[in-house]
């Protein structure tokens, strides 16, 4: 049987300009300086499969962050292409799009149509999120009012409920108090499990990586390193981190 | 252009809700809550005309209402270009996390400001009952004016909006244009009275330039013709700004569809 591709990523290039924000003056004198280029990304290639639970590690730099945003479409890679085959793509980030000063249910709908559903489908779930949350009363009260506890639990919820093809994971795997952390973790599983959905998931933690994913990648300075089975790859990064 | 009218059919509604939001956020905390946005446009009038209707000794009631319409225009146009300047740094939070496109950004902050300008056309309809100031069908013109000056404004919005972006002191230049650009449309003046008469050249050019050279004065003087005057607008020159209007349009969504994806590696 053939192997469903969801994520084809090739020859990705990011670099970030160093000079690139710059007032009228500085354009004046620098213009002909050598505009300093940091390269975030140098030439990655995988493939991810669908269904597959994706890790990717790293140390600090090594280009995990750009690189989900890249595939979420956030940045343009300066090189390379990115195809996600048709699937709807998230990046679960908490909070996005929120009005501090409007209530929790006005801003389920401001950040889900900003995740790019529409109102129907987020009325349709809308009381699955409200349950999921767990704030009470407070859900018809201004934003600005939580505490961030529950601002969390709200925001993880939006994100959590509306659900995509793919999901990309940048450490937010636990918010809340420890009841409400224990809830997400299960959730969080249950939404990683699911045998349609393609994740993609940074940690810095490698119990959590160990946990969830079957299959990591680890990048190092913007570069592949090796990608593979999850209880391959692990030891050979803790023990490349160990040595450092 | 296809993508773009695409994004604007995809995005509508959360440019929509989110101009509510906005909306309401912005009296949400404040005492006498919406009625900020009808005493604002109402306050500017009345310090106006008290400055140059009563101090300077010009004009009555009819001088009033030509300053609110003047003011009406020149907010749209004042708000457009200030609020696009530091829009996509001022959403950072929102252009880092996830793809929009970002017009969208301006689409849903310029229907706040036409919102803003409907109150204000609506407290000079109450004007013009109160006062007596006969009612016209010229007026309907209004709808064809703000039209173009809307098209205008968002080109303009978009180009300025991509340029803020990198350029640091766009905001600094920005200010100081508009305050020209603000004593120079003829908010509480009229230009060709001002201009008028005044030979250079061994000819009245200077009214000219200012009047159809500045798409903001232009747009001012042609509500205050159709609804005070009982004129026609003038359809060629209104057509050129249209078109200029909708070439400036092209220039930023261009701009921005090309440069859009960068944005957050800057900010």
């Amino acid at each position: 049987m053939e192997k469903e591709i969801a994520i084809t990523v090739k020859d990705l290039h990011v670099t970030y300009r160093g000079l690139k924000k710059t007032s009228i003056r500085a354009s004046w004198t620098k213009l002909n300086k050598r505009i300093e280029l940091y390269h975030a990304l140098k030439g990655v290639s995988f493939e991810v499969e669908k269904g597959k639970i994706l890790g990717i590690i790293g140390k600090n730099g090594a280009g995990k962050s750009t690189m989900l945003r890249s595939i979420a479409g956030i940045f343009s890679p300066d090189k390379g292409s990115i195809n996600l085959h048709g699937n709807t793509i998230s990046l679960l980030s908490i909070g996005v799009g929120f009005n501090k000063k409007l209530t929790g249910y006005e801003n389920i709908y401001l950040s889900g149509m900003l995740l790019g559903f529409s109102e129907d489908e987020i009325k349709a779930k809308e009381q699955d999120i409200i349950n999921f949350a767990d704030i009470g009363e407070f859900i018809y009260k201004p934003v600005k009012t939580y505490s961030s506890g529950m601002y969390s639990k709200l925001a993880f919820a939006i994100t959590a409920i509306l659900e995509t093809d793919i999901m990309l994971i940048d450490e937010v795997l636990s918010v809340g108090d420890a009841k409400f952390k224990e809830k997400s973790y299960n959730k969080m599983k249950e939404l990683i499990s699911d045998e349609n959905r393609t994740v993609l998931i940074v940690s810095h933690s490698l119990e959590t990586i160990r946990n969830l994913c079957n299959e990591v990648l680890w990048l190092n300075e913007g570069e592949l390193m090796a990608i593979g089975p999850a209880d391959e790859i692990l030891p050979k990064y803790q023990e490349y981190m160990d040595n450092l | 252009m296809k993508k773009f009218f695409n994004n604007i059919k995809k995005y509508f509604k959360y440019a929509i809700r989110s101009a509510k939001a906005e909306l309401k956020s912005e009296v949400a905390d404040s005492y006498l809550n919406w009625l900020w946005w009808v005493i604002e446009p109402l306050s500017f009038m009345l310090i106006y005309s008290l400055i140059f209707g009563t101090i300077m000794k010009r004009g009555g009631d009819e001088f009033k209402i030509f300053v609110l319409l003047g003011l009406t225009i020149w907010e749209f146009f004042n708000r457009m270009i200030t609020g696009s300047v530091k829009l996509i740094i001022d959403n950072r939070d929102l252009v880092t996390k996830v793809y929009l496109p970002k017009y969208i950004l301006l689409l849903s902050k310029s229907f706040t400001y036409l919102f803003k300008m409907a109150i204000s056309f609506c407290i000079c309809l109450l004007m013009m009952l109160v006062t007596g100031v006969e009612f016209n069908i010229y007026m309907l013109f209004i709808i064809p004016i703000v039209i173009i000056a809307y098209i205008l404004a968002f080109g303009i919005g978009m180009i300025l909006m991509h340029f803020g972006v990198t350029l640091n002191d766009l905001a600094n230049l920005t200010t100081i244009g508009l305050k020209m650009l603000f004593y120079l449309s003829g908010v509480f003046y009229n230009i060709k009275d001002t201009f008028g008469n005044r030979a250079i050249f061994g000819k009245k050019i200077i009214d000219d330039i200012l009047l159809y050279g500045n798409p903001i004065a232009f747009c001012m003087q042609q509500t205050r013709d159709v609804t005070l005057s009982n004129m026609f607008p003038n359809f060629m020159f209104l057509g050129i700004w249209g078109l200029v209007g909708i070439l400036l349009c092209m220039i930023g969504i261009h701009l921005i569809h090309k440069n859009e994806n960068s944005y957050a590696k800057v900010i």
